[in-house]
């Protein structure tokens, strides 16, 4: 079955329709989907102004980390079930929508590398003179950043 | 006619107003400021109140973690208060009579109220519990208050857009 042999499937599913056709459901799960926001991007942040020494210079790196994980993890899982069900409403529009395309490809690349290369550098606790965690500190706000600005873009282009 | 509503159909009228609502562009881009400024704000808003509520830092000093990420608190709500005034301004004759928008308001000055309790009452004796996993009641209420009304300001915010 292609792609679009899908999306059409799944633009008649009873969820598909129920998502489109209800006044409140589409915005009640937007609202879940900015409350993952909050909790995902906090971490982040935090997490990456560590790593470039602007909060918490005291604590390790691996440690802070280790101790957001449950809202970084549990934010994420937020923000992808809810944001699989929006594109469900609309899975025709969202698959020619250049925005919901541009998303797509910059999310997965912003979890791929947050989750090897990223991860790596944060477990090994990286002294605060070595270049190469505030690269991926950089590496990694530029791409979560990209996805919001592109998942925004959604609603307008 | 109040003089809130007119002031508001004032901003409207003005230059800057109508040039916002007007633009291609203005709007959305003040909006994606917008709502990604909720990871500045309220993203490290919650971060102090879990350390509160003893979920996450816990072996870290409270007052090491308000002083480290209370900057970034304050430069988020400066980017909010921002954006979202500049939103506002562009569509305030319609704002002022939107449900969501008024709860929003009402929801704000409370989250602006609980942390000038929280200062003024129970963070005063924060040495004796700044090094305590989970802090005292009060100011778990205070944390629960926080992430309730900050939640709850996101949701009425979404739904100024649905709202008539």
């Amino acid at each position: 079955m292609s792609t679009l042999h899908f999306l059409r499937w799944l633009l008649h599913t009873h969820l598909s329709v129920e998502m489109r056709n209800s006044h409140w459901d589409f915005a009640i799960v937007e609202m879940a989907h900015l409350l993952g926001l909050a909790g995902l991007g906090g971490a982040i942040l935090i997490v990456d102004l560590r790593l470039l020494g602007v909060v918490l210079r005291r604590r390790p790196v691996a440690r802070l980390a280790k101790d957001l994980w449950p809202i970084l993890i549990g934010s994420l899982a937020v923000m992808l079930a809810s944001g699989t069900l929006l594109a469900t409403a609309f899975p025709l529009k969202y698959y020619y929508s250049p925005a919901f395309r541009l998303k797509m490809l910059i999310l997965a690349l912003a979890v791929l590398f947050y989750f090897t290369l990223h991860l790596r550098i944060v477990r090994s606790d990286p002294q605060p003179l070595s270049a190469w965690p505030k690269i991926a500190a950089v590496v990694s706000l530029v791409l979560w950043l990209g996805v919001g600005v592109a998942g925004r873009a959604i609603g307008f282009y | 006619m109040s003089f809130l509503h007119q002031f508001c159909l004032f901003l409207y009228d003005s230059y800057v107003g109508t040039t916002i609502r007007e633009s291609t562009n203005l709007f959305p881009v003040i909006e994606t400021v917008h709502v990604l400024g909720i990871t500045l704000l309220v993203g490290t808003v919650a971060v102090m109140d879990l350390r509160l509520l003893g979920i996450v830092l816990k072996d870290e000093k409270f007052s090491d973690i308000a002083g480290s990420i209370l900057p970034l608190v304050w430069i988020g709500f400066a980017i909010m208060f921002v954006s979202g005034f500049l939103l506002f301004w562009s569509e305030a004759a319609k704002s002022y009579g939107n449900v969501a928008f008024r709860i929003k308001l009402v929801l704000l000055l409370l989250a602006g109220l609980n942390p000038l309790i929280f200062h003024s009452t129970i963070y005063r004796k924060v040495d004796s519990w700044d090094d305590a996993p989970v802090a005292p009641v009060p100011a778990r209420i205070s944390a629960v208050c926080s992430l309730a009304l900050w939640a709850a300001i996101i949701v009425a915010g979404r739904a100024i857009a649905y709202g008539h």
